[in-house]
């Protein structure tokens, strides 16, 4: 590391310990005092391959490799559009050709390969799968979202592990400086012989320690790192299955409507034999709506006939 | 006079059992026929509302429930007035659906779900061919039964469809299962925004979260069409014309496998048609019961293999309704499962 160097103004990361250096999407690194310093304007050149940067773009060198930089810059643009999953296609063939044909143009863009084609490459493909990249980003998304969750409830996890142990650790020390107090109180106070008094500690004191030794380890995990308990735990999370009953399949009846008066007609008819033609027609907003003018027509049409057989004797 | 104070000894009071923003109600014994019921008494409210003589809701109740007859729709067994209160008596009902959905200790079956469906929607078929529309069709209004029966309850929205010169207001149903055609304003609708709201229901019954929980008529429009994609107007004409249309980002939409991820094939073909967008395109209650998902194994539970609310007894006494809704409210309600 101590080679590290600005390529412009040659600083060391041995003579200026604080040095920093930055790489933009072009892959050449700058160090931070020389950005400060040509990129003032928040634009300009890069010094050594003259493509226009902004200043925004530039950041911190992770990798030695200022190609590995730039590629990992690369990557991270062109896999914002290719980020379909392999349950997009059909086949695993086809899988590989799509993954083939991302390290291809990521290859391309960082070695100056036909950079122009490459890009109008990438531009065609984002036109043609607009609909499927918007889906998927909003998929990662959520993924992305549950994924956090579950790190934050590992590290909670974590925490209330650490505290655990240091309360442990801490109640281990109380526990001792009471023996010691204990100890030093008898050996004060009582009358018998000190060197009987100590024996008689350190034989409890070993007894204890013993005794620790037993008890079981404290808590073994109960739960995967997915948060799902196992074990006998798990009988709060998962009930059992109600077994599953055989009764008679269901078969739809429709029921008729009872009217007491002659059957009006049906919806069919209600076109072909031109009721429809006494109802206004729905206009486009009410047809968006749902509204058609036959549920008018066939409401009218059964009221009208409804109850015309009130009172007669029944037929039959 | 007579025939009313015998009505209003008829019905003793055994317990309360909520309060709601119209009435209060308490659970009561017919000591004639000595039957469990429910016996809602209406608010006097406030005088603007009480210039009509009765509450609107109550009136809608009585009105439209007086002439229903079905397994089920919750039966009006009664009404009488004492002074100038109004209350109506209804069948006993011991739970909801909305208890089932949110009681971790239930498992619903696909057989389950499929018996809530078949009684759902036989319901609403009826309702539908008498000409009503229920306008308020949510898992808390739809009541369950010790027998295991499932009524459609709360007829306070309900109203007369089909009339060609009627203006209906939008502002109807709960917004979580409101119809996209209600939320851009329609003024004259039909049996589609029912269906709809049992298509959130079914989908609520498979997630046990509330499927399109929208915080506002906005969000609500984004989060259905997020999930079900933005409608253009070959997958819906006409669709501008409606009186409050405005442009939305274009989202893809998401199969519903990938939503319902471990419902049968035929119950995803129901919930497309269920939740088609234009609603032109939803299925009616009888369309929808003579698909093949009802007929299809595994059969529908009977009755008394429902599942129950294992804490039925204190959900009897304590049948929260405003208390419920009260304490959701502080909680900020049942967290919704993020989708999206």
């Amino acid at each position: 590391m101590e080679d590290q160097a600005c390529p412009r103004c040659k600083t060391t990361k041995y003579r200026n310990p604080s040095l920093k250096l930055m790489v933009n999407v072009c892959g050449h690194t700058l160090c931070e005092s020389c950005v400060d310093l040509l990129f003032l304007k928040g634009s300009g050149s890069c010094p050594e391959c003259m493509v226009p940067l902004r200043r925004n773009n530039f950041r911190v060198q992770l990798f030695e490799d200022p190609m590995v930089e730039k590629e990992v810059d690369i990557r991270k643009r062109v896999l914002r559009d290719y980020n379909k999953k392999e349950d997009d296609f059909a086949t695993l063939q086809e899988y590989n050709d799509y993954l083939e044909e991302i390290e291809t143009i990521i290859y391309n863009l960082c070695n100056n390969i036909d950079i122009i084609g490459t890009n109008k490459r990438i531009e065609a493909y984002r036109r043609e799968n607009r609909e499927v990249i918007q889906r998927n980003k909003t998929r990662m998304g959520r993924e992305e979202y549950e994924l956090e969750e579950m790190l934050e409830l590992e590290r909670a996890q974590e925490e209330a592990r650490k505290q655990e142990l240091a309360e442990l650790e801490t109640e281990q020390k109380k526990k001792k400086a009471r023996e010691k107090e204990a100890l030093i109180d008898e050996l004060m106070c009582s009358g018998k012989d000190a060197a009987e008094i100590v024996n008689e500690f350190a034989e409890k004191v070993e007894k204890l320690r013993e005794e620790e030794k037993k008890l079981p380890p404290p808590k073994p995990a109960t739960q995967f790192s997915t948060g799902i308990k196992f074990g006998r735990t798990a009988d709060q999370m998962f009930l059992p299955l109600p077994k599953a009953e055989e009764g008679p399949l269901y078969v739809h009846k429709v029921p008729t409507l009872y009217t007491e008066g002659p059957a009006a007609p049906a919806t069919a008819e209600i076109e072909s034999k031109g009721f429809i033609a006494h109802i206004r027609p729905e206009n486009s907003a009410e047809r968006a709506g749902g509204y058609k003018a036959n549920l008018a027509c066939q409401r009218a049409l059964q009221e009208a006939l409804m109850g015309l057989y009130f009172g007669a004797p029944t037929v039959n | 006079m007579q025939q009313l104070d015998g009505k209003l000894t008829r019905y003793e009071k055994i317990a309360f059992l909520g309060e709601g923003q119209f009435a209060t109600v308490y659970k009561a014994r017919d000591v004639l026929t000595d039957q469990i019921v429910a016996v809602k008494k209406i608010k006097i409210g406030s005088r603007e509302e009480a210039q009509d003589g009765i509450n609107r809701t109550a009136l809608r109740e009585i009105k439209l429930l007086h002439e229903l007859q079905h397994e089920n729709i919750i039966g009006l067994v009664d009404v009488f007035g004492h002074k100038s209160n109004v209350s109506l008596v209804f069948d006993f009902m011991d739970t909801d659906l909305e208890i089932i959905i949110k009681d971790p200790k239930i498992i619903l079956t696909q057989a389950n779900i499929k018996a809530y469906m078949i009684m759902t929607l036989r319901g609403l078929e009826y309702l539908h061919m008498n000409w009503i529309l229920h306008r308020d069709l949510k898992p808390n209004n739809l009541l369950v039964n010790t027998d295991g029966v499932l009524k459609i309850g709360d007829f306070g929205l309900a109203k007369f469809f089909g009339s060609p010169n009627r203006i209906y207001t939008h502002q109807v149903v709960t917004r979580w299962y409101r119809a996209p055609e209600l939320l851009f304003g329609a003024r004259q609708y039909s049996t589609g925004i029912d269906i709809w709201a049992v298509g959130c229901i079914l989908a609520e019954l498979l997630l046990r979260v509330p499927f399109l929980p929208g915080d506002s008529d906005l969000d609500q429009l984004t989060k259905i069409f997020q999930a079900l994609g933005t409608p253009t107007e070959e997958t819906w004409p006409n669709l501008n014309k409606l009186p409050d249309y405005m442009q939305f980002k274009q989202f893809p939409a998401i199969p519903l496998q990938h939503i319902f991820t471990a419902a049968p094939d035929d119950l995803i073909v129901l919930a497309e048609k269920l939740l088609a967008l234009n609603p032109v395109q939803r299925c009616t209650c009888t369309e929808a019961l003579c698909m093949k998902y009802f007929s299809n194994k595994p059969a529908p539970s009977m009755g008394h293999k429902l599942p129950m609310p294992s804490s039925n007894k204190q959900a009897v006494e304590e049948r929260p309704n405003l208390k419920r809704k009260l304490i959701d409210a502080l909680e900020g309600g049942t967290v919704p499962k993020k989708l999206f």
